[in-house]
């Protein structure tokens, strides 16, 4: 059923697309965002320790946990007629080639603003072992004069 | 496409030229260059997360929506993140270490927008050790809308 404001409750799970994670998509999204850190593209370097973060191999990009949060959002909120708004993402693990990683988001509230109403989401992204990588919250907006497609 | 294939591939390169955490100064503009985003660009940043919506690719389709025409995902700014900056921005050090994002999205970017960014760093703190900057961003296109807005955390080398 498409999401609507006044269908929605706290508590409702949105589930998002998943991810299997290889040295390819890692390089892909290189090339997508133009994002060449050796931290996801070079195994010697990611061997040595530098700012107390050493992750002992290449880790995907914790702006592609972001990209996949950002899909499942918008392909939720779309057929909605709603926006997605806002976005805090906070990296709790890495993830590693041969990992699959799924996001998911919780709605924990529903407020209406003078003018729009607004849907608050906490979003979470695990690995396939069920470890959180990824934490964040979201706003959705569902504006009053909705045109949905 | 001509700025994707100018772009500099090899972070290790003029790696001396960027900024360390010492030198970084909160407050303080970050260099910035404009970029044509294009549908090729859309494209393949869609290709890397899944995204296979239809307002992205479908023209036809894109302009019976409230958009009225192809738009781009929100979290283009991925992108443009590093397509708006030269190659001696201190984000390109290696092992620059992302620890968070935060968003807000304002209008869509679409193809064939001129996007223009102001950066800065705001904050640089230690906490466990570890060298912490917090870096504040403004995407505008080329009416001077606000496409979208947003503050990072990123550890940075040693």
């Amino acid at each position: 059923m498409t999401a609507t404001f006044d269908n929605l409750s706290a508590g409702d799970v949105i589930d998002g697309p998943k991810l299997a994670v290889s040295r390819e998509s890692i390089r892909l999204f290189c090339d997508a965002s133009l994002d060449y850190n050796p931290l996801h593209l070079d195994d010697d370097y990611m061997k040595g320790s530098f700012g107390k973060t050493n992750f002992g191999g290449i880790i995907m990009h914790g702006m592609n946990n972001f990209g996949l949060i950002s899909r499942m959002l918008t392909d939720w909120a779309y057929p909605a007629g709603a926006i997605h708004r806002r976005l805090e993402t906070r990296w709790v693990k890495p993830v590693r080639p041969g990992d699959t990683i799924q996001p998911s988001g919780i709605i924990k509230a529903k407020q209406t603003s003078e003018k729009s109403r607004w849907v608050l989401i906490d979003v979470v992204v695990k690995n396939q072992a069920g470890e959180k990588v990824a934490t964040g919250e979201a706003l959705v907006e569902f504006p009053r004069d909705l045109f949905c497609q | 496409m001509a700025e994707a294939q100018t772009f500099e591939t090899d972070f290790w390169k003029d790696a001396n030229l960027r900024k360390v955490w010492d030198d970084i100064v909160p407050g303080e503009p970050r260099k910035t260059i404009p970029y044509t985003l294009t549908k090729e660009a859309i494209e393949l940043y869609c290709k890397s997360v899944g995204e296979d919506h239809p307002i992205y690719f479908d023209e036809a389709y894109a302009t019976t929506t409230r958009y009225g025409g192809l738009i781009a995902p929100p979290s283009i700014h991925i992108l443009l993140m590093f397509s708006c900056t030269p190659a001696d921005d201190w984000m390109r050090s290696p092992g620059t270490v992302n620890a968070g994002q935060s968003w807000s999205y304002n209008i869509p970017a679409r193809p064939n927008d001129v996007i223009t960014l102001q950066a800065r760093a705001l904050d640089k703190f230690i906490k466990r050790e570890r060298l912490f900057v917090v870096h504040d961003n403004v995407f505008f296109n080329q009416r001077g809308e606000v496409i979208c807005s947003g503050r990072g955390w990123t550890i940075r080398p040693m």
